[in-house]
């Protein structure tokens, strides 16, 4: 179990979590999550680190309402999640949060001004195509638009899948390592990238990574341990040393 | 979170537009796209020779309808003129010329200026040979058969004595359109104007006239005002429609009606197994998609909307190239039927254009929708994790969508319960062995110690059964179809044509008295001219069911036209050669009913019925069911009873036989020997009948194309599906090491495992539902063809030479680290 610790915010949580356990059966029932508490703060970055299979994209997944805890709670932005049905967390991750992932995850059938505008047309809001040509502009690609997902490489489709993640102001922005599918260079631009956009838009943000470096720049953080999450204080000192050159690794 | 209600067309749209674009909507697109064009083209089509049909059916009444009466129809024709219909009226009698010291009794028939309503007469003036004329003849001059000619010794430009009155005969009379009841023209005609007949005096209140009514109507609605015409016609009249005046004719066109909607549905059915295969593939590729936009924030009901309303533009825009292509293959088949048969066929209604749209709904909504509807229950942990997945959908879901759209859609085709009901069966039997069979052949593969090339290639089948199995299933309900639309048909429309071969009958001879059944037998055979045998023919009324009176107000359309019309009874102990009993024993005591006739009337095996046979009853239960080929040109009668049921009633009898052609003296040398007889010469109707066949083949063939293109897209749907994966192992396997031959050895192997057991399977059902079509829907003898497994199995063959080559190309042209990136 962890605690949890505001830093220099005392305000109400955009996120807690209290106690969640997470048991899968594969056949034998398995914990991948245990007994988990957090609770983070608008405005803050959060990174989440630990190894390969520590659970910390299914603690991702409990906390986006992606998924629902074996028992525990978990309120967002105020909303208990635990008491809505999977339409009802969809309609709070509607508007509340932004998601990006380690591939990337746009429509192959849309083009980047259609898949950065898809949360908009989802939530109904107007003008859809004006505010992501904002958003693609500020990531960047404003002379992109059209162009299909195949015909962007890889860094250019993470740059969209940014500008889809920030063009809803969600309060809350959950990324899934993501410069796990770039390379070195590439990486650190999108991770630039969207360190600028989150003060930019005052976004809190979630990070799972397992690059001390990537973790180093958020403000706190949390580690996973075979499903045991517990305090991590980011070493500043990561951000110099050589390992700040790898990430995704 | 928003209020606001997301754009859900604008969100189906957007992805339809690219999804086209991409291709992976090509094998539902266009397995739609045949399946409509199919539809419409056979639509159109059969709507048009189906009018063209009527229009020369109706020919053989000079009208739309007819009305007789032994009573004059003034007041019916200013009814009919009222609805709207344009009106002609006629009188025939029997009654005997004069010319010079000759006398004849002919059957003389006046007609208006409005004669015929509908087709042409065909006169020889004596100058010019035979000419086609739309009038009858003039006040003051008559038209006669050649018959009467010769036999009154006179030449066009003499005259006549009709009655009080001299006529000029002005031509001979080679051909007029309403030749009336075969059974009922009891001398050869004169035709006259209906102004003449005061001045004949021979029409009096006690003379046998007949009157008719004929009535017809170019108007879009002329079903409608013929009905309201029979609605309000008094009890005992009887209104004649073209549909039930010639049954060999009908029965023709019925069966090339079926010919071309089996065809048809069998396109439509093909196309929907490529829906089916095409949309379990397209709702794995769209997980994603549904998963993410449900991480974003989209509900399960946003998500079911979208795709339902991109199922539905999809069926919009299959739908308006589907129907424009199947307008396009009507004018080809119709431009066939033109000049074959120098016939104008009319233009074709809207119904096809319906039909073509409710298609299109009912395939995507019946086969695809079944499996995208699970796609709004994506978890969206699957963006995530991979292993998060939709819940399959029900299989009952699948099943009965699939049924009930297999059913609506033969429906739509056939308007046949029979068809529907041996098509649905025949399908779900088959698809039921193909996969039982094909699953085991596939386990058996799995054993089977191979090594290298042939390893892959079977390990690729075997490692999925059921999927293997599916797809087995589904090619081999493709070959199937294209096996029994190819081959059958070809069996079928043999067997059909030997219906009607060329000694078929084609002279009918009525009014035989009964002493001269024997010498006419005996006359006909010295004329090396075989009989069809002589059948006593008597006049009746039915009069009551099982003790009641008969209700004619419970029958509607054409079981009260049967209710109400006088019947022609026979009787005899020998089942004619034609017929065949369904049910019962013949003939048992009582009457022998044909089976439709009864179902028509509603009649059972048991029911008592009495006829009125010269004004006195006669009941007897009906004891028999009977099939009769109406197109056999036989006598045959709908009632046969048993002999001592009527044999002591007054009879005339009646026989067909065929004349060679060439041999037309022959009815004349016969008319000598037997004047009391009436010959009837059928061998216009027979060739009509002929011709249809021969047209409908050739259409079948033409309809046939959308079945091989249906076979096409199932083949593309199945490939298609799974081409990805293909291409993934195949760079695994080059990865390490293996070369593009073995690649593509690997594949020869696999394809042509699947395409004999493809094969083998296709020839048997084929060979099944061959027989089954023959002897259940067409009532054609069923036979088995042995050439079916070869053809099964070179179909087989030919779809791995196919695809192989194809789809090995395109697995070996992708760079293994391109592939393996996805």
């Amino acid at each position: 179990m962890s605690s949890s610790k505001p830093l220099g915010n005392q305000a109400r949580p955009v996120l807690s979590i209290a106690r969640v356990t997470q048991t899968v059966r594969t056949p034998e029932p398995l914990t991948i999550v245990h007994e988990a508490s957090l609770q983070i703060f608008p405005g803050e970055a959060v990174a989440l680190v630990g190894p390969s299979g520590a659970g910390k994209s299914t603690l991702l997944a409990l906390m986006a309402g992606l998924d629902t805890p074996t028992s525990g709670r978990i309120e967002l932005d105020g909303t208990p999640l635990e008491t809505l049905d999977e339409d009802g967390r969809a309609a709070v991750r509607s508007g509340k949060v932004g998601f990006v992932f380690q591939s990337f995850h746009l429509i192959d059938g849309l083009n980047a001004l259609e898949n950065v505008a898809l949360p908009l047309e989802l939530a109904g809001q107007r003008d859809a195509d004006g505010r992501a040509r904002e958003a693609l502009a500020e990531v960047g690609l404003g002379e992109r638009l059209r162009h299909m997902p195949r015909q962007l490489s890889g860094g250019e489709q993470q740059r969209v899948a940014l500008a889809r993640a920030f063009v809803g102001e969600p309060a809350i922005l959950f990324a899934d390592e993501p410069t796990g599918s770039l390379d070195t260079a590439t990486g650190e631009q999108v991770i630039e990238l969207l360190f600028r956009l989150r003060e930019r838009h005052h976004t809190t943000l979630v990070l799972v990574t397992h690059d001390p470096a990537l973790a180093a720049r958020c403000d706190r953080g949390f580690q996973v341990q075979a499903g045991r999450v517990s305090d991590w204080q980011p070493d500043p000192e990561a951000l110099q040393s050589p390992a700040a050159t790898q990430s995704g690794t | 979170m928003s209020a606001m209600r997301p754009n859900i067309w604008r969100l189906a749209w957007q992805g339809l537009v690219r999804e086209v674009q991409s291709g992976l909507l090509t094998p539902m697109l266009l397995a739609l796209l045949v399946a409509v064009s199919a539809v419409t083209a056979v639509g159109f089509f059969v709507d048009r020779v189906d009018g063209a049909m009527r229009a020369q059916a109706a020919e053989f009444l000079a009208a739309d309808g007819r009305v007789e009466s032994p009573d004059p129809l003034g007041e019916q024709a200013e009814l009919a003129q009222e609805l709207g219909l344009t009106t002609s009226r006629q009188l025939t009698f029997p009654t005997v010329v004069v010319a010079g010291d000759q006398t004849l009794l002919v059957g003389l028939k006046a007609v208006d200026d409005a004669y015929p309503l509908r087709g042409t007469l065909g006169i020889d003036r004596g100058q010019n040979g035979t000419q086609t004329v739309e009038r009858g003849p003039p006040p003051g001059e008559a038209w006669l058969a050649r018959r009467a000619m010769l036999s009154l010794g006179i030449e066009t430009g003499e005259t006549i004595e009709v009655g009080r009155t001299r006529l000029t005969v002005s031509a001979i009379l080679e051909r007029e359109p309403d030749v009336g009841n075969v059974f009922a023209q009891a001398a050869p005609r004169l035709m006259i104007h209906v102004d003449d007949i005061e001045a004949t005096g021979l029409v009096t209140e006690t003379s046998r006239v007949q009157h008719a009514l004929l009535v017809a109507s170019d108007a879009d609605d002329r079903r409608r005002q013929l009905d309201r015409l029979e609605e309000q016609l008094d009890a005992g009249l009887n209104l004649e429609r073209p549909e039930n005046s010639q049954p060999a004719f009908q029965t023709a066109f019925d069966r090339a009606a079926r010919f071309l909607g089996l065809a048809a549905v069998v396109a439509v059915l093909l196309a929907g197994a490529a829906l089916v295969i095409a949309a379990r593939h397209y709702n794995r590729v769209q997980q994603e998609a549904a998963a993410l936009m449900r991480a974003l924030g989209a509900s399960s009901q946003v998500i079911g909307r979208v795709y339902r309303s991109r199922l539905l533009m999809l069926a919009l825009l299959a739908a308006i190239p589907g129907i424009a292509i199947g307008a396009v293959t009507q004018l080809l088949l119709a431009g066939l039927m033109g000049t074959m048969l120098d016939v104008d066929l009319p233009a074709p209604g809207l119904a096809p254009v319906g039909l073509g749209l409710a298609v299109a709904l009912v395939a995507l909504f019946g086969f695809a929708l079944p499996s995208l509807v699970q796609l709004k229950h994506t978890p969206p942990l699957r963006v995530l994790n991979h292993l998060a997945a939709a819940p399959r959908p029900a299989s009952a879901l699948l099943f009965g969508a699939g049924v009930g759209a297999i059913a609506l859609l033969i429906w739509f085709q056939a308007r046949d319960t029979r068809l529907t009901l041996y098509v649905l069966a025949g399908l779900g039997a088959s698809v039921i062995v193909f996969l039982v069979v094909a699953a085991g052949l596939v386990t058996l593969l799995r054993r089977w110690p191979a090594r290298g090339a042939a390893r892959f290639g079977l390990a690729r089948m075997a490692r999925a059964r059921w999927v293997s199995a599916t797809q087995i299933a589904a090619l081999a309900l493709g070959v199937t179809a294209v096996l029994l639309l190819s081959v059958v048909r070809n069996d079928l429309i043999d067997t059909w044509e030997r219906q009607i071969p060329p000694d078929a009958p084609n002279v009918f001879a009525i009014n035989i008295q009964p002493d001269e059944v024997a010498p006419l037998q005996s006359f006909l055979a010295a004329n090396d001219v075989e009989d069809a045998g002589l059948y006593p023919m008597i006049r009746a009324r039915w009069s009551e069911i099982n003790g009641e009176p008969v209700d004619l107000d419970q029958y509607e359309g054409r079981a009260h036209n049967f209710a109400t019309r006088e019947f022609n009874l026979s009787y005899g102990d020998e089942l004619p050669g034609d017929n065949k009993v369904v049910k019962g024993e013949f003939p048992a005591g009582g009457f022998s009913v044909e089976r439709e006739f009864a179902e028509t009337l509603g009649w059972s095996i048991g029911d008592v019925l009495t006829f009125r046979v010269n004004g006195q009853p006669v009941s007897a239960k009906i004891t028999s069911l009977r099939t009769v080929e109406w197109d056999s040109m036989r006598p045959n009668f709908f009632v046969i009873a048993a002999p001592q049921l009527l044999e002591d009633t007054p009879a005339q009898y009646v026989t067909s036989f065929h004349l060679d052609e060439g041999r037309e003296g022959f009815q004349v040398d016969l008319l000598r020997e037997f004047p009391t007889l009436t010959l009837f010469d059928v061998s216009r109707i027979l060739e009509e009948v002929r011709t249809l066949i021969a047209r409908a083949s050739q259409a079948v063939e033409y309809v046939f194309a959308f079945t091989v293109a249906a076979g096409l897209v199932v083949l593309l749907a199945a490939f298609g599906a799974s081409e990805r994966q293909r291409i993934h192992d195949a760079a695994v396997l080059r990865v390490m090491g293996a070369s593009r031959s073995m690649v593509f050895r690997a594949l020869w192997i696999e394809f042509l495992a699947l395409g004999l057991l493809v094969g083998v399977l296709a020839a048997g059902a084929a060979m099944a539902v061959g027989m089954l079509l023959s002897a259940q829907v067409f009532d054609l003898p069923a036979s088995a063809n042995p050439w079916l497994l070869l053809w099964g199995l070179a179909a087989g063959t030919l779809l791995a030479v196919l695809v192989t080559p194809l789809l090995g190309r395109r697995m070996t042209q992708v760079a293994p680290a391109k592939a393996l990136r996805g």
